[in-house]
């Protein structure tokens, strides 16, 4: 977690504010809004009748085509009246649509930006991201705009207020995004996203209600919360799919900021980076149609990684992972396995650590049970891991149950024993089980 | 405290809560009736069916219409909504009554023809009076959505949607909206509440 900012707060705050105020309209709004729902009750009247009269003219031609024998019908050309009546369906038929398409977009424009997002609490034993503490726990509150910005445009903000370690609350843009759609061939995204790697990463965001489980594979746990690697970049990304005979092919291709260690945690560089060094990736992904609960994928991603406090521990980041994920009604299987085949910089040797997990649920009705296990061998003369707080080996065994209280709302338990195995000052050696519950809201 | 009082506790409070939640409160009440005339007529026209063919739905304005809203790669809310209409297709088998059931995709990009294809086989709903039914594009599921109260948004790939089916009676007046907690029999298109 980065260090509490008050003044990261008192802005989120006051982003937060006014994003409020825009959703509720202002007096001068409400005017407008009551004249505009007026000329679309009028508009919606005309196509009423308008459509009352196609109505009426398709049953004319319908009569019309029953008197007429067949034969004759098919022999003759069409009378004057029919062509005439035809020729008026077609135009009433396109004022309607026209109408309707403008009644249609002044709604839209009128619409506002609708916000959404999530929100998660819970108790245990620990706090399920910083096991030092204990009790009950804020987790975060995450506010999700998407607008529809034209044809091709589209936006995405994903702002997150959440509770640090020491009880802080920290603000931050989690996703900014803006992106041009290229029809069918796929999206190309300028600005901060989820790294596309694997199927967690881009599968779940900050929104715990849609997850089964009650948090994330600690490795792969986002950057200020223990994970090892980039779960964000900035940068541009392109990603799109196309459907074959055989089944449904994703791509994609990114070149982003190249990531430092700065504090001992993983900094996306945001802002930019001094040295214009660059992470490159990419992401196939495949579901077949005749099995389409399944996805396999590859992913693989390089880039120099920055040591901020010791600029002799740079290191090259090479990972190659696998995924595969079925997902049916009844049942969820997810497994991820990531291959790092780092080098020391500059001319330092290379570093061979693996990280993994697989997680099984049954979805019955209400209720989804699910078990996890996640293990992760990292080579601690990696200067990668080394330089990481969260960069200690692990395995850990979850089991855990899902309730649906209702459509929106969650409530998940969670019983988990972890075990480092890696000495580090943030996380000796040892182990420690968790009691955790969850309340989590989507909204 | 001792880790197994915490989790003897979380786990009475985890189990004993939805028990509590399940026996408290009436059932939901279905959503208020927006207003009926011309329903169909209102509705976006033109949609591909699973077999990429064609369909104006204004077609189908002599029936009985049982609509929803659904998304392929939903594995919560969706199945339940299909099972609650495949339950009430089986009362209206005994009845002898019919209706069409139309299900509309959230998401024309994934839910394409092919993919309500592979979707109806895999779930055996090869009736041909179950239409599956793919949007040309995404303002024409809104459009749809808002003319009939389906709310939903986008979260990435997944679609934050609530549970609806709204019956359309033959000439395309709107009969009923069921909403959350709402299973339809075939005594409630009878009389029509």
């Amino acid at each position: 977690m980065h260090a509490p900012k008050r003044l990261s707060f008192a802005f989120g705050l006051a982003l937060a504010a006014a994003g409020m105020a825009q959703a509720a309209p202002a007096p001068s709004a409400s005017q407008r809004i009551d004249s505009l729902e007026q000329r679309l009750a009028q508009s919606q009247k005309l196509i009423e009748q308008l459509g009352a009269e196609v109505h009426a003219l398709q049953a004319q031609i319908a009569q019309q085509a029953a008197a007429r024998p067949a034969a004759a019908a098919a022999a003759e050309p069409a009378p004057p009246a029919a062509a005439d009546q035809s020729e008026r369906l077609a135009s009433v038929e396109h004022q309607v649509e026209q109408i309707t398409a403008s009644s249609n977009s002044a709604h839209g424009e009128d619409r506002g930006l609708p916000l959404h997002g999530f929100a998660d609490v819970g108790v245990g034993n620990h706090n399920p991201l910083t096991p030092a503490n204990k009790g009950a726990a804020v987790g975060s509150v995450d506010f999700y705009l998407a607008p529809q910005l034209g044809e091709h445009t589209r936006g995405l903000v994903e702002l997150n207020f959440e509770v640090g370690e020491d009880g802080g609350v920290g603000v931050d843009l989690e996703r900014t995004q803006l992106g041009y759609q290229f029809g069918n061939t796929g999206t190309l995204w300028l600005g901060r996203f989820h790294t596309p790697y694997g199927y967690w990463n881009t599968a779940f965001h900050h929104g715990m209600q849609i997850a089964t489980s009650l948090r994330r594979p600690r490795f792969l746990a986002f950057e200020d919360q223990g994970g090892i690697l980039p779960a964000h970049s900035t940068g541009v990304w392109f990603t799109g799919n196309q459907r074959t005979g055989a089944g449904k092919l994703g791509y994609d291709l990114y070149v982003t900021n190249a990531q430092a260690i700065d504090g001992g945690v993983l900094d996306m560089r945001q802002a930019g980076n001094a040295d214009g060094q660059v992470t490159v990736g990419g992401r196939l992904s495949f579901q077949p149609s005749s099995l389409d609960s399944l996805q396999v994928g590859v992913s693989a991603l390089s880039g120099r990684i920055e040591d901020a406090i010791d600029p002799a521990n740079d290191t090259r980041l090479n990972v190659f992972a696998l995924h595969a994920d079925w997902d049916s009604d009844a049942l969820e299987a997810l497994a991820e396995v990531y291959f790092f085949r780092d080098e020391a910089l500059p001319g330092g040797g290379s570093h061979s650590s693996t990280a993994g997990y697989l997680q099984l649920g049954y979805r019955a009705g209400r209720y989804t049970p699910y078990a996890r296990y996640e293990r992760t061998a990292l080579d601690q003369a990696d200067g990668y891991f080394a330089a990481q707080l969260s960069g200690a080996s692990y395995h850990r065994e979850a089991l855990g149950l899902r309730y649906d209280i209702d459509l929106k709302s969650a409530l998940k338990l969670e019983l988990a024993q972890t075990h480092n195995t890696d000495g580090t000052l943030a996380r000796p050696d040892g182990s420690y089980g968790d009691a955790l519950l969850q309340y989590a809201v989507r909204f | 405290m001792d880790m197994r009082a915490y989790a003897f506790g979380l786990v009475v409070l985890g189990f004993g809560f939805p028990a509590a939640a399940a026996s408290a409160g009436p059932p939901m009440a279905p959503a208020a009736t927006p207003p009926a005339a011309s329903a169909l007529a209102s509705l976006p026209a033109h949609w591909l069916d699973d077999q990429g063919r064609p369909l104006d739905l204004r077609s189908l304005a002599d029936r009985r219409l049982v609509m929803t809203m659904a998304y392929a790669t939903c594995h919560r809310i969706c199945p339940m909504t299909i099972h609650h209409l495949e339950a009430l297709q089986q009362e209206l088998d005994v009845a002898g009554e019919q209706a069409t059931f139309v299900v509309v995709g959230f998401d024309p990009d994934s839910d394409d023809p092919a993919a309500w294809h592979q979707y109806r086989q895999d779930r055996g709903l090869n009736r041909p009076n179950w239409l599956f039914l793919t949007a040309h594009d995404a303002a024409q599921v809104r459009q749809f959505a808002d003319r009939l109260g389906f709310e939903f948004w986008r979260y990435d790939e997944h679609v934050m949607h609530d549970e609806r089916v709204v019956v359309l009676a033959p000439g395309g007046a709107l009969q009923l909206s069921a909403g959350p907690g709402h299973v339809l029999h075939a005594s409630d298109l009878s009389t029509g509440t």
